[in-house]
């Protein structure tokens, strides 16, 4: 479903990422940790090209989204197939990032309706029914800025499905929220990964890597250091800055 | 009452209506339509330079340059009577709109420009994450934010220009300023005529400060924090 190969991306003359190669197949949970600062939202954010990598090569879906060498393009699709692959990706961001002049529903039906020409009807529809999932189905009418953290992170949640993704990227999805919100949008997060959502996300929650989480990749200086399921990379890291890490914060 | 004030209240209630007059058929047209154009004008040109839209960009910033740089007098002088010179002619009304426009036009570009860029980078990137174009996003969601933030300062550049239409007198515009001087010409009472005058200038300057107020209150219902 993603794949990556020998990808680098530099800030000027910071390397933030180092010769990262990393697959995640269908329908599964991969969970990255590692200290702040290590690359992991650049990861992320290079996927659906909030970012663009200076070399190395990304496919979503079997299909070459971006081939780079030395910050030029070797091949480069046209710029709306570049937005058809990333709207098969949705995004969920630390900061929620939800439209504060539009209500809870409008901010859901903004992209089908507007990116894929859905009918409005239609549209409403599931947006309704992705709010009952997240546990919303209330709060339609509300605007965002009348809502709890985790209240907005699971709207969040919700707008990014209603473009009918295959992926779904979170970018720290809990680390903007009161420490007694975080289980309702972790729990939201969980049963995505049940039903079968191919899932990348990055996170400080230990207990959901372990829980919920296929496989774990850790994360330090701009590349994968260890990776492997949860119970061997928790229970016996091999590498002695996994174990540093670890040892930190549990 | 003597004399001198009997004819002081004479020549001030005699010249009011001469002056409304001319405040409503000049004045305020004059000004409402250089707003609209001038706006028209300043959304462009914040658009093309805020997503640096290439060969556009260079001509935004210099025609920005320029308007800001040289004085609403002297470009008002160049267009009525220096463009007949290379066989321009312009009516002076004519002239006078595309004068204020014109000012408007860069004075507003760049507060709608910062109000653009006030809008959190977050917003842009969730827009981009949902596969939503540049101009797709300006439109659904960076606009109806800014236009938030900009009706203050927009609502400043209205009103001053609402007192630089003044400036059209010298140019053979017949507004409210002209006319007092015409009046005060005949009457010889400069500080009353030009004292009345303005209190009419600030009367419409504070009907529309009311109607500032209102548009801030219906721009900024849903955003309260």
């Amino acid at each position: 479903m993603i794949r990556l190969e020998n990808v680098y991306k530099n800030f000027g003359d910071l390397e933030v990422l180092k010769d990262i190669n990393l697959t995640v197949e269908k329908g599964e949970t991969v969970c990255i940790i590692g200290p702040s600062g290590s690359g992991k939202s650049t990861l992320l954010r290079s996927l659906n090209h909030l970012e663009t990598i200076t070399s190395g090569r990304i496919f979503i879906d079997n299909e070459l989204l971006f081939d780079r060498k030395g910050d030029k393009d070797v091949f480069r699709p046209t710029q709306n197939r570049i937005a058809e692959v990333c709207s098969e990706m949705g995004m969920v961001f630390q900061q929620f990032n939800l439209f504060p002049h539009m209500t809870v529903l409008e901010n859901i039906m903004l992209a089908p309706r507007v990116v894929k020409k859905e009918p409005s009807e239609h549209v409403r529809e599931y947006a309704m029914h992705l709010l009952e999932k997240v546990g919303l189905g209330d709060k339609w009418g509300a605007y965002p800025s009348k809502l709890s953290g985790g209240q907005q992170q699971r709207v969040a949640i919700a707008r990014a499905l209603a473009t009918k993704p295959e992926i779904m990227l979170f970018d720290e999805p809990t680390s903007a929220l009161d420490p007694e919100l975080v289980s309702e949008v972790l729990e939201v997060m969980g049963s995505l990964a049940k039903e079968g959502m191919t899932m990348l996300v990055v996170t400080h929650e230990m207990g959901f890597a372990k829980e919920v989480a296929n496989r774990v990749i850790f994360m330090d200086n701009g590349e994968i250091i260890e990776e492997n399921t949860p119970e061997n990379l928790f229970g016996k890291p091999e590498k002695d800055r996994t174990r540093a890490f670890l040892s930190k914060i549990l | 009452m003597s004399d001198r004030m009997v004819r002081i209240v004479q020549i001030l209630s005699d010249s009011f209506f001469p002056l409304l007059e001319a405040g409503i058929k000049f004045t305020v047209p004059l000004t409402i339509l250089s707003f609209i154009i001038g706006v028209a004008i300043a959304f462009t040109v914040a658009i093309v330079r805020v997503l640096e839209i290439k060969p556009f960009e260079g001509i935004a910033r210099l025609y920005v340059w320029i308007v800001r740089g040289t004085p609403l007098l002297v470009q008002l002088f160049i267009i009525f009577y220096g463009l007949p010179s290379i066989g321009v002619t312009l009516d002076a009304l004519v002239s006078a709109v595309i004068g204020f426009s014109l000012s408007v036009g860069a004075y507003s570009s760049e507060i709608i420009r910062a109000a653009i860029l006030s809008v959190p980078k977050g917003q842009w990137e969730a827009a981009r994450a949902l596969g939503m174009s540049k101009a797709q996003t300006l439109k659904h969601v960076v606009l109806p934010q800014a236009i938030k933030v900009a009706i203050p300062p927009l609502s400043n550049s209205f009103i001053s220009l609402v007192k630089d239409t003044s400036l059209a007198a010298a140019i053979t515009v017949s507004e409210m300023f002209q006319v007092a001087q015409q009046i005060t010409a005949r009457t010889y009472e400069p500080l009353w005529l030009y004292t009345e005058a303005a209190a009419i200038y600030l009367v419409f300057c504070s009907g529309l400060t009311v109607l500032q107020s209102r548009l801030e209150e219906r721009f900024g219902r849903h955003l309260a924090r």
